[in-house]
């Protein structure tokens, strides 16, 4: 697999000396010999790690059931008073993401306005930078706690209210959105804001006259973005008990009701897909309006056809949230409540100090551990699936020359491409709790049934990102070598499989921060990992130790980003 | 011809730029009512010399007073007031694409309109007479609810002198403001820009100096970041001009 674009970017400059080159190469080598290392060791070590404690892994009671779940596949429940309870969960799951979502984008506005450096006319006063610093770990920490667990926190100071869902959505979504809506604005032009501050202008108007335009298109992308993955949260959070689709999908499992848990699972498919068309409909019509190009006017075709869709979605979007507002009944009030005050006190005093957990450092070791190799375990399963379904999803754009026969309208990649979509779609719907309860019907519970869940869920994701991202690579090189006379299966792979192999290595070194996160998901409803010795310690009320697992969780979660970058560093450099 | 306090005073003033001096030894002073055309070579300092006027570079040596008040000793607020009565037209125009042209004539207004009355006129995209009044002197009446984006080259310029209009200065600086317009419409803005002020000051950068002869009442030569020429226009010849452009 090529992990190095230098070799391209060598190609268009003029005569490089031999001696260059030769060294180039072997770095190349070396590069590449770094980069296998990287992906294999920890890929064995892991494998190693789920599969070597010598205690059975499949539990062979476990597989009639699985039968009898996919038998079930062909006659889900669908009894009207049944269809009732999915159309209410439904709407349960969809309020809380439209409020979650709505509540997250105030906090990320909020947040990205005092980090970003362009919003503030002068250089901050240290005072204001310390705080900004404050504040900025404090996001670190915010989004680095999966909304699981931050739910299963506010849940133990709020009880059973549906602002334990808002709000666990909220806070984790609210400041990774805060992160990346201050690096949109900071990477926005800004002179005709400068020049609105020379003349005089007030802050705020300056800010919104100069700043918000340029800007709107890409925050507005990505709040569609955060609604997409705010749903999916809606759903996994069912599983701490607070309603909703997620709800009754673990109700009808541990019932053993499977035609009801396929009613399920196809309202949660069906309501992702109607999320997904809408969000990516949106956002490519506003990239292509205005993302794609800032600096001028090159907008004509388009504009109009987008500013009707975009109004249309932005209105539907403010329809929603009051919709929402007044069906979930959540009251701000409980959050000053004397009682929540009393309570979150109580839990603050009872979380600190830190403690250990029972089995001391090796117990906290091991969970870290196996929460690393969950993740690099799912992280392979995802790969494979992408590489497997990946191309299949994506469009076939022929080259076509005078020689070749003619184009038939039908070929067979044209079924497999929506099949492909679909089977992408399925895996990435359905909540990593209810693959990881799958899972756990066949395996018995540890690293494995975690790292199959999270790796089906992930690989519905990676699988949708890479095949988009293969759409759009440039065809050129390929074109030119079949008119140099390649056969097409040789021009493809020497034309399209560095550039794929590099998204591919991209994506998954980015889905691996976020899966390392996710693992506590998993880890709630019964496989190993730092996810489960939480839910275990909190279930015990045993608050020092939930601090620590937390703060274990935070390190290892910021751990894993910067190892991240720094191999993306290393594979690109 | 020159009567009141001088609205703008440069002593001494330098720029450098890391190695690179920009300005040196600048001395000028401007009285209500003068129009001054800067005249230079591409790269004499004409724009560096302009942001130093309008107090968004303070320069690295020398003393710039403006509208009476000594540039160092401003703080913040009263620097953005100072700002506030002084027009600008960059040679990047800073206007803002994605907008309707009326926002942006509206940002010439920022300076006085309180955030509520800022936001709201952003949010309801409502004309009102000023507006109107100042693009229909531009000759753009018709593009008011137009997206900026899609204005051709001369006409965005007009959009930034219909921003100046509104925001009713006293002093305009202008930064080659005429060079992508047609000769007639050339005349027509620099006659704008002398009725935005109430007594018509106006310090303008052009590269044409018949323009200068037609509409300035003196010309201020740079060359190499230095005043080499400073007449009334009546005592302007050829030599002088040739001189100015002949290589440092
Ligand atoms: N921000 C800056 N950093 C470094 N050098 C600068 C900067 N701004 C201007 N200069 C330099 O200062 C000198 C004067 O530039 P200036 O833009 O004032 O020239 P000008 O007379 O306006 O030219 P033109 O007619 O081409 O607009 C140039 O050599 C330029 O490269
Ligand atoms: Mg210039």
């Amino acid at each position: 697999m090529s992990l190095d674009t230098r070799g391209e970017r060598l190609e268009g400059r003029p005569g490089p000396p031999r001696e260059t080159l030769g060294i180039r190469a072997s770095t190349v080598t070396r590069r590449r010999l770094v980069g296998v290392t990287l992906v294999l060791a920890p890929a064995i070590w892991a494998f190693a790690r789920a599969l070597g404690s010598g205690t059975d892994v499949v539990n062979a009671n476990g597989i009639p059931v699985l039968g009898r779940l996919l038998a079930a596949a062909g006659d889900p429940a669908h009894s009207v008073a049944f269809l009732e309870v999915v159309a209410r969960a439904a709407g349960v799951t969809v309020v809380y993401a439209v409020l979650g979502t709505a509540a997250a984008l105030v906090i990320g506005a909020l947040g990205a306005v005092i980090l970003s450096d362009v919003a503030w006319r002068d250089e901050p006063a240290p005072a204001v930078r310390a705080g900004r610093l404050v504040l900025r770990a404090l996001l670190v920490a915010a989004r680095s706690i999966h909304e699981v667990i931050w739910a299963l926190l506010f849940l133990s100071v709020l009880g059973l209210d549906p602002l334990v869902a808002v709000l666990a959505i909220a806070v984790p979504f609210g400041a990774q959105t805060a992160k990346v809506y201050a690096d949109i604005l900071d990477a926005a032009p800004r002179q005709a804001l400068s020049a609105m501050r020379a003349r005089g202008a007030h802050s705020v108007p300056a800010l919104a006259y100069g700043l918000l335009p340029p800007t709107a298109p890409l925050l507005l992308s990505y709040a569609f973005y955060r609604f997409e993955c705010s749903l999916r949260s809606a759903v996994v959070l069912g599983v701490v008990g607070i309603g909703g689709l997620g709800a009754e999908i673990v109700v009808s499992l541990s019932s053993r009701n499977w035609d009801e848990v396929w009613t399920l699972i196809g309202a949660v498919v069906l309501l992702s897909a109607v999320v997904d068309l809408w969000s990516s409909s949106v956002r490519t019509d506003l990239a292509v309006a205005s993302c794609s190009d800032w600096s001028a006017g090159s907008v004509a075709a388009t504009s109009r056809t987008r500013s009707v869709r975009a109004r249309w979605s932005a209105g539907t979007a403010v329809a929603a949230l009051v919709v929402a507002w007044f069906a979930s009944g959540v009251s701000w009030s409980g959050l000053v409540a004397p009682r929540t005050r009393m309570l979150t006190a109580r839990l603050i005093d009872e979380m600190v100090p830190p403690a250990l957990p029972s089995g001391g450092w090796p117990e906290l070791g091991g969970a870290v551990l196996d929460t690393l190799s969950m993740a690099v375990l799912a992280m392979v399963l995802a790969v494979g699936l992408s590489v497997l379904l990946g191309p299949a999803a994506t469009r076939v754009r022929p080259v076509r020359f005078l020689a070749d026969p003619p184009l038939r309208w039908w070929t067979p990649r044209t079924a497999v491409r929506p099949v492909a979509r679909v089977l992408l779609l399925l895996l990435r719907s359905v909540p990593p709790t209810v693959w990881a309860a799958i899972a756990l019907l066949v395996l018995f519970p540890g690293i494995l049934p975690g790292a199959v869940a999270l790796g089906l869920y992930t690989g519905g994701i990676l699988g949708r990102l890479v095949a988009e991202a293969w759409e759009n690579i440039d065809l050129r090189p390929r074109d030119a070598l079949r008119a140099a006379g390649v056969p097409a299966v040789a021009a493809s792979l020497a034309a399209v499989l560095p550039p794929s192999s590099h998204h591919l290595v991209t994506y998954t070194l980015y889905r691996f921060e976020i899966c390392v996160r996710d693992t506590a998901v998993v880890g709630v409803v019964g496989a190993a990992g730092l996810g489960s010795l939480f839910a275990e310690n909190l279930d015990l009320f045993r608050f020092p130790v939930v601090t620590t697992l937390l703060l274990a969780s935070l390190a290892v979660t910021v751990a894993s980003e910067v190892a991240g970058r720094w191999v993306r560093k290393a594979l690109t450099a | 011809m020159t009567s009141g306090d001088p609205v703008l005073r440069l002593c001494g003033v330098e720029q450098r730029f890391g190695l690179r001096t920009a300005l040196s030894g600048i001395d000028l002073t401007v009285h209500p009512g003068e129009r001054v055309a800067l005249l230079g070579a591409s790269g004499a300092g004409k724009s560096t010399l302009l942001s130093v006027l309008g107090g968004s570079l303070p320069p690295t040596g020398g003393t710039v007073e403006i509208l009476g008040m000594p540039l160092a000793g401003l703080r913040a607020a009263g620097l953005r007031a100072a700002q506030r009565r002084i027009g600008t037209v960059g040679q990047r125009l800073d206007l803002v694409e994605q907008v309707r042209v009326l926002h942006n004539v509206n940002v010439g207004r920022l300076g006085r309109w309180n955030t509520a009355r800022a936001l709201t006129a952003l949010a309801l995209s409502r004309t009102d007479p000023t507006v109107e009044a100042a693009l229909e002197a531009v000759g753009l009446g018709w593009a008011v609810h137009e997206r900026t984006e899609r204005l051709s080259g001369g006409e965005r310029q007009r959009v930034a002198i219909a921003r100046l209009l509104v925001q009713e200065p006293d002093l305009v600086l202008a930064d080659e403001p005429v060079s992508s317009l047609d000769p007639s419409r050339a005349a027509e803005v620099l006659d704008l820009l002398r009725t935005a002020t109430p007594d018509g000051t106006l310090v303008v950068s052009l590269h044409q100096p018949d323009l200068a002869r037609r509409h300035c009442t003196r010309v201020v030569g740079l060359r190499g970041g230095q005043v080499v020429l400073d007449l009334p226009v009546a005592e302007v010849d050829d030599r002088h001009l040739a001189d100015l452009y002949t290589a440092a």
